[in-house]
């Protein structure tokens, strides 16, 4: 039905995608997988015809059950165009956010689509985007119709954009990482809502994702793209069972799976013959293994876990000190940010706001404790309170290290774009040095250690000199890392530390954190919400819910025998 | 797409620059030093229109225009140049501890902004001007005080956007005092903002301080300034038009090239 031919586009002289060949029939779902720059994205721009002004299609053409829509080299018709958008292909977009108009209700901007497109009465139009509404899983639909987009939950936005998406019934919706902004628990719910719709509808679907897991899960079909060029192309089977290509070989494998645990600290060596024995090398094979069914909620129950016992060897019962400990902590909000409609009404109440509520655990040397929870849960709550960064708080943290650090999320503002890296790296030096003067360090020495941090983190001397700008989103990562470690903290605060990053440079980034974890015996409060991440990252799992711990315990114990419903859920839904 | 926006802002940057250079160098030899005497009157010479030995021509006292325009300039640069820097100094300070700290000073301060922006600014200099007694310093001081707002209210901005940033949370998390954190790790970062406002507050204090000249509150005769040549020239603009072009020219030269160079910092900035 959709046809691009040897697709190439370009900004200016530099082109992003070279020579595309996509074809997706009714009711088929393509996924295009890639790592961000591989050009997926300018590919389903250019074929909705939203590309950017600066960009240019230099060959191949676009086509449209045999209707050419547009062609290399030559100006996009955009009357054509108008003809199609919306009416026979429309989109679906990642952040929910900046994707809505905030100045107009919802029902309203869903109803601009019929009123363009049809000549239904105003009255029509508002029974017909109702049960659209009804049709995305919305509930108390009136109300929705009347909210601005404020008002709404990230969930309930995304599925007003799907409703707009799917209101006139397109034959093909095109979805930009539909559900990367989501939690898990409600992207769940999106992807599943998106395959009814194409079951119903039988409408084709070009599925754009970063997360394997996901397009193998959604997909019939994945297109595996890299710098502009499809490199591998097949069913989702094929693609995740047998993949030909060295590069797909290798994204598979960077993603973090159940199956590939964490390696045990330092019996990593004895570790490894018996993993082999117990699943034999490939990873083709681990993935079958995997997969039985492509039903992913399997997954947590059939997982034979036979390392449990040597698991709990490794951590044995005496741990030392902790290097954290948090008796009955609780924090509240400092002012009342009012919620209309946090998922599940939470914090609506207009009573005391209360984002942790007695939180009570301790952290040890050397291990990393897992903190999962949808967002609103209160681990940056938490996280902050930890860390001394918030004030309005009771309880008791002791801490057995001297300024824990913290990594953030965005690699792009966490470092200051003012400054080199190796003053970066060496401020904290300097601060502690202002603070407490014993600590001062001589100009020589702070650069001496920088130099070694950054070798620490895997990169050269040459970045000693560069700004943050010049680096990549993984290598800024890595800065963050030095230097909140180049006082030597002993714990760190890692919020999301790689959901940022692409496959590839995750699987890296988290190596690097269990490196540096062994060789500076470090503890880790690791808060994510890809459960797969943590599962391969930490000793134990906390898992919270509105401002509660519902559940603290080894990382298999959690996994094999979550206690708490919502913890399954959570599980169940990665 | 990169190469082609690089040749358009080093266009702006370019032309921006040497026409600033250009009037900067004037002004500056002319604070100090002038081909002809700016005061010196010649009776025989009065009106003579552009030549070889007066390439501006001279007015009605038989004085080199393009000595006065160039003791002029040097007058205005000079008079700006502190104007700016006295409420870009206060921006900043102010600007850094309201933005930053919040709170009640943040509070009282921006009243006073406020208050301060309530008038308009050529009124509220004329009322300062009256209360001081005219003058350059007090043209200083007045400009400087009308300006200062503006630059508060930009630094504050530009604070309250930074002081949340992830980096500056992990300064904090480090250990970094309020200061340093203040001056250290967040007025670097405002710099391409900043420079902007400050040529743009440039522009404007040469627009004010010609204006006020011509107005006869600013620079006094017979010292030359560009406002007060103008203001002189007016009634010759039939007979002798070079008297005023002249002065009007360099005012439009002046303020034409700091704006060019002032977009061209901000598309430079852009870029990055």
């Amino acid at each position: 039905m959709i046809r691009i031919e040897d697709l190439s586009v370009a900004f200016g002289e530099k082109e992003v995608v070279k020579h595309v060949s996509l074809e997706l029939a009714d009711g088929e779902i393509l996924g295009v997988v890639g790592e961000s720059g591989s050009g997926k994205s300018v590919t389903a721009l250019t074929l909705m015809g939203l590309e950017a002004e600066t960009a240019r299609m230099t060959t191949g053409r676009i086509l449209f059950d045999d209707v050419i829509l547009r062609q290399g080299g030559s100006p996009r018709d955009k009357a054509l165009y108008r003809s199609y958008q919306g009416e026979r292909m429309s989109m679906v977009f990642q952040e929910p956010m900046t994707s809505l108009n905030p100045t107009q209700r919802a029902g309203r901007q869903v109803g601009e689509i019929l009123r363009l497109h049809t000549k239904l009465s105003p009255g029509e139009i508002r029974e017909k985007v109702l049960e659209t509404f009804e049709a995305v899983g919305l509930k108390e639909v009136r109300k929705v119709y009347d909210s601005y987009p404020h008002q709404l939950s990230g969930g309930m936005r995304q599925r007003v954009m799907i409703a707009m998406a799917v209101i006139l019934h397109p034959r093909l919706i095109v979805a930009d990482e539909p559900t990367t902004a989501l939690d898990v628990t409600i992207q769940a719910q999106i992807i599943q809502l998106l395959r009814e719709i194409n079951r119903r509808q039988k409408n084709a679907m070009l599925f754009i994702t970063h997360d394997l897991n996901l397009a193998r899960r959604f997909c019939h079909r994945v297109a595996v793209m890299k710098d502009g060029c499809v490199v591998e192309a097949g069913t989702a089977e094929e693609i995740f069972m047998h993949p030909k290509e060295e590069y797909t070989r290798m994204l598979i494998e960077a993603v973090p799976s159940r199956v590939k645990r964490r390696p045990a600290f330092g019996k990593a060596a004895e570790a490894v013959p018996g993993d082999l024995q117990e699943r034999p090398s490939g990873n083709a094979q681990k993935n079958a293994s995997e997969r039985p069914s492509g039903n992913a909620s399997e997954d947590v129950s059939k997982n034979p876990f036979g390392n449990l016992q040597e698991n709990r060897a490794k951590n044995p019962p005496d741990r030392g000190i902790p290097i954290v400990q948090v008796r009955n902590l609780s924090v509240y909000y400092q002012d009342g940010v009012g919620r209309l409609f946090a998922p599940g009404g939470k914090f609506s109440r207009s009573r005391g706001q209360c984002a942790v509520a007695n939180a009570d655990f301790e952290i040890y040397p050397g291990e990393s404790l897992g903190l999962v929870g949808e967002s609103g849960c209160g681990k940056t709550s938490l996280s902050k309170a930890i860390l001394g960064m918030n004030c309005c708080r009771e309880g008791e943290i002791v801490h057995g290290s001297s300024m824990p650090q913290m990594i953030f999320q965005d690699p792009y503002s966490s470092l200051n774009p003012s400054k080199t890296i190796g003053w970066l790296l060496q401020e904290p030096l300097r601060c502690a040095g202002i603070l407490d003067a014993s600590k001062a360090l001589s100009r020589a020495d702070r650069e001496a250690a920088a130099y070694d941090m950054l070798h620490r983190v895997g990169m050269g001397d040459e970045y000693f000199h560069r700004r943050p700008s010049q680096l990549s989103g993984g290598q800024r990562q890595r800065v963050s890392i030095g230097q909140a470690l180049i006082t030597k903290p002993g714990f760190l605060v890692a919020d999301e530390p790689v959901s940022a990053l692409d496959v590839t440079i995750q699987a890296q980034i988290m190596e690097l954190m269990q490196r540096l974890q062994e060789e500076m015996h470090l503890a880790y409060l690791f808060i994510s919400h890809d459960i797969n991440v943590v599962y391969r990252m930490c000793d134990r799992i906390m898992v919270m819910k509105d401002g509660r711990i519902i559940e603290i315990g080894e990382t298999e114990e959690i996994f094999s025998h979550p206690k708490e419903e919502y913890t399954k859920l959570l599980l169940g839904s990665s | 797409m990169r190469k082609k926006n690089g040749s358009k802002w080093n266009k702006y940057l370019y032309a921006g620059a040497v026409m600033t250079g250009i009037a900067l160098l004037l002004g500056v030899v002319g604070f100090f030093w002038t081909p002809c005497s700016t005061t010196a009157m010649s009776a025989g010479e009065k009106f003579s229109p552009p030549s070889l030995g007066h390439i501006f021509g001279t007015d009605n006292f038989g004085r080199d225009i393009f000595s006065r325009v160039m003791k002029g300039l040097g007058t205005t640069i000079a008079v700006s140049s502190l104007v700016v820097l006295f409420s870009g100094a206060v921006g900043i300070l102010l600007g850094a501890l309201t933005g930053y700290f919040g709170g009640i000073g943040d509070e009282i301060v921006m009243r006073i902004t406020d208050a301060v922006n309530g008038f308009p600014s050529i009124l509220l200099t004329l009322v300062i001007i009256s209360l001081l007694g005219s003058g350059r310093q007090n043209v200083i001081i007045s400009l400087g005080i009308v300006f200062a707002p503006s630059f508060v209210r930009i630094v504050r901005s530009e604070f309250i956007r930074l002081r949340d940033a992830d980096y500056i949370r992990r300064a904090r998390l480090m250990g970094a005092g309020s200061f340093r954190i203040l001056f250290v790790h967040i007025l670097p970062n405002i710099f391409s903002v900043f420079w902007i406002s400050v040529m743009i507050g440039f522009n404007n204090a040469i627009l004010a301080e010609s204006g006020m000249s011509y107005l006869g509150i600013g620079v006094q005769p017979p010292d030359a300034s560009l406002g007060n040549m103008l203001s002189d020239a007016q009634g010759y603009l039939q007979s002798a038009p070079w008297c005023a072009l002249a002065p009007g020219l360099t005012i439009v030269w002046v303020v034409l090239g700091f704006s060019l160079f002032g977009e061209g910092i901000r598309r430079k900035a852009a870029e990055e």
